[in-house]
């Protein structure tokens, strides 16, 4: 088990995490949040990239960075920015992985061919890297992330450069992977975890905000969710007055996805949340200023 | 060990590091190749010495007169025959002949002139000997320095005490009779300017720049090519840049080897050194200017040629150490590669600041940088800042401690620091 107990981090006087703690048994965590909310720093703590200001990680009682190589021999771990040595061969690449991260030189060649396979990488495996595509560099990565069965998985943005069909893949993938081991899946596309996560963890704040399954935390806004039709002239007054989710076109009107606390109209439709809904209430002014 | 040969493949595979190798190895050659319009002349020596020996006593000079006086009666013969002259020496036949020789004398005879000539330079210079060391006066070359560096009350002290100290050693040398052997005359072809002064520092600075490239190139990688994440969240983790440190230092002795080995067996294929590897490195004829050069201990040219590569290796160690520590600290290879040269710089500048009055303006030349600047007089009498006895080995040791401690504190600080 991985607990993650009173852990902040700050970069100078810009506090980025405040006592965060989180326990993590073996399943799928979602950890979802906007961009710059501090999900990457959580996990490069998570991944011994990062040290702590206050708090401690720990795994099964002890702390992770006192278990040295310990640790790092049960982690894979895809960083969001993703680097690869261009003039390497994906084998060449996952060899190199390999030999750092301690496997025997038969083993590895064995291990390495199971993943090219997995990946879909077979026929590839011996080309250059910097012949690949995007995706095809992001599924080298998810590979070498799981070249040593690691028993902690921790993947950082792991579905961006990957086509639709690509995504179902690798859900299919981390479905399979995920019964024995702690998956940990930063994303900020609720899609990709939806379907496949135990729990979603969102920080927000600087602090966590929800650790629950999918029902509970979208029980949160159980009767709050609603779904209209009305004219494109309403629209602007509507959005004032509500926080729009979701639009689309339906013949001459526009179907509004919304969220509010009364039903004011017989002509609401009450719909039951989802993730998305959540997410987008919950950072409401996140999104806001992203857009 | 699997790790530490993936990461020399990476040094061996860099194209600016192989370029570079390359290209310095055919710099030095031509270096070489334009340096060498003189080297028939040498085997004049090489044959007298031969004939002779290289140490210059009573015997060895009689025979080398009568022997110097055959072939004058030889060359006489041919003048007599050609333009019904006779000379004395080969200093009243050149003065006969500003131009024109190849017009008289033909293949042969010209190589007897040419020989007969170079022998009589090496015996003017024989005879001069005695007379030119005992006006060597040692304090008054103390006394010049500190007029050159306009040095006074301490700083000018320390260098008066060293030369004292050097006086003595001068005084063995001279009873040694170290300064009397035959070796290549230095005014003339100034062969250990050549090799020393030129070509060992255009070996130090190459090896300069591959090392800090190398060192740079390889602790770096991993944030040059923003892999540090995977890298170093393995099970080697940060452990990796011990295994680093190893392979840059493996590859700066290779770079070291093979940059030595290419250009000073070109040199000395070039260049033929037989018969004089054991005379002392402090004959008077390895005079290239108008002081000799005179080391701190009896050397012979081979031993003061391996102490020279073996204080080349130890500053390359050196380098490679500075230049892990910089790298270390600054993520970027080209942007280490900036810092290093800007505190070379500095290296070189702020010792000169320091006041001439006092012994601070010393440690300036207690430096690696300092020591690669005149690799010529490493060991010897080396002007007001490196006529130490011990400069060269108590600036290893104390950059080397200096280095070790920094280095052990640079690996600590990596491995507690956020990546």
């Amino acid at each position: 088990m991985l607990i993650v107990t009173n852990v902040s981090k700050s970069y100078g006087k810009l506090s980025v995490l405040e006592n965060i703690d989180i326990e993590f048994s073996n399943g799928v965590y979602g950890l979802l949040a906007p961009n710059g909310a501090g999900k990457t720093t959580l996990i490069k703590m998570l991944t011994t990239l990062l040290f702590p200001n206050e708090g401690e990680i720990l795994y099964n009682g002890t702390n992770i960075f006192h278990m040295g190589d310990g640790y790092r021999d049960i982690l894979g771990y895809l960083p969001q920015e993703f680097g690869y040595y261009k003039n390497y061969s994906a084998r060449q690449f996952l060899n190199y992985l390999a030999a750092l991260k301690g496997l025997e030189r038969n083993l590895a060649k064995v291990r390495i061919n199971e993943l090219l396979e997995l990946v879909g990488l077979a026929n590839v495996a011996d080309k250059k890297m910097k012949k690949y595509s995007g995706g095809m560099v992001q599924r080298v990565g998810i590979a070498q992330a799981m070249l040593n069965d690691p028993k902690i998985l921790i993947l950082d943005e792991p579905t961006a450069g990957l086509d639709p069909k690509e995504r179902v893949r690798f859900r299919n993938l981390l479905a399979e992977l995920s019964r024995d081991k702690i998956v940990i899946l930063s994303t900020h596309i609720v899609s990709d975890i939806e379907s496949i996560a135990n729990e979603i963890i969102m920080i927000k704040d600087k602090k966590v905000l929800y650790k629950d399954s999918i029902n509970s935390i979208c029980k949160t806004l159980e009767g709050m969710v609603y779904e209209t039709s009305i004219d494109y002239a309403q629209a602007n007054r509507f959005r004032n007055h509500y926080f729009s989710l979701s639009e689309k076109q339906e013949g001459d009107k526009m179907k509004i996805r919304f969220i509010s606390e009364n039903k004011l109209d017989d002509s609401w439709e009450s719909v039951s949340p989802n993730i998305e809904d959540v997410f987008l209430y919950v950072y409401k002014d996140e999104v806001i200023k992203e857009g | 060990m699997d790790i530490r040969i993936k990461e020399f493949k990476k040094i061996v595979t860099s194209p600016i590091i192989i370029g570079l190798l390359v290209l310095f190895i055919v710099y030095n050659s031509i270096f070489i190749f334009q340096n060498s319009y003189f080297r028939e002349e040498l085997r004049v020596l090489t044959r007298l010495v031969d004939r002779f020996g290289y140490e210059i006593d009573d015997e060895m000079l009689e025979k080398y007169r009568l022997y110097y006086e055959e072939q004058l009666v030889s060359l006489n013969k041919i003048t007599k025959e050609k333009t019904s002259k006779n000379y004395n020496s080969m200093a009243e036949f050149f003065a006969d002949y500003k131009y024109g020789l190849e017009d008289i004398y033909d293949r042969e005879e010209l190589g007897l002139i040419m020989e007969l000539g170079i022998m009589e330079a090496y015996y003017n210079t024989i005879e001069e000997i005695d007379e030119v060391y005992s006006s060597l006066d040692i304090m008054e070359r103390a006394e010049s320095e500190i007029n050159k560096f306009q040095l006074i009350d301490k700083a000018a002290e320390t260098v008066r005490n060293q030369y004292k100290a050097f006086s003595e050693r001068f005084q063995q040398l001279v009873n040694n009779k170290e300064h009397k052997n035959l070796f290549f005359l230095g005014k003339v072809y100034r062969l250990h300017s050549i090799l020393f002064k030129s070509l060992f520092k255009i070996i130090i600075f190459e090896i300069i720049i591959l090392v800090v490239l190398i060192t740079a190139y390889i602790v770096n990688y991993e944030f040059d090519n923003k892999t540090e994440a995977i890298t170093y969240t393995t099970k080697r983790g940060r452990d990796l840049i011990l295994d680093k440190l190893y392979v840059s230092i493996f590859s700066s002795l290779v770079v070291t080897t093979i940059i030595l080995l290419a250009t000073l067996a070109l040199y000395f294929i070039i260049f033929d050194y037989s018969g004089l590897w054991k005379v002392p490195i402090s004959s008077y004829f390895n005079t290239d200017h108008n002081f000799p050069y005179l080391s701190w201990w009896k050397m012979s040219f081979v031993q003061f040629l391996f102490f020279t590569i073996g204080l080349v290796y130890s500053i390359t160690l050196l380098f490679n150490g500075i230049i892990f520590i910089i790298a270390r600290a600054i993520k970027n290879t080209y942007f280490a590669f900036f810092v290093f040269a800007i505190i070379f710089g500095l290296f070189l500048i702020l010792p000169r600041l320091a006041p001439n009055s006092s012994n601070t303006i010393f440690i300036g030349a207690f430096t690696p940088y300092f020591l690669i600047l005149n690799p010529h007089v490493w060991f010897m009498e080396g002007g007001a800042f490196a006529t130490f006895k011990y400069h060269e080995i108590v600036t290893l040791v104390i950059w080397a401690l200096m280095i070790w401690v920094l280095s052990i504190l640079s690996i600590k600080r990596f491995k507690r620091q956020d990546i």
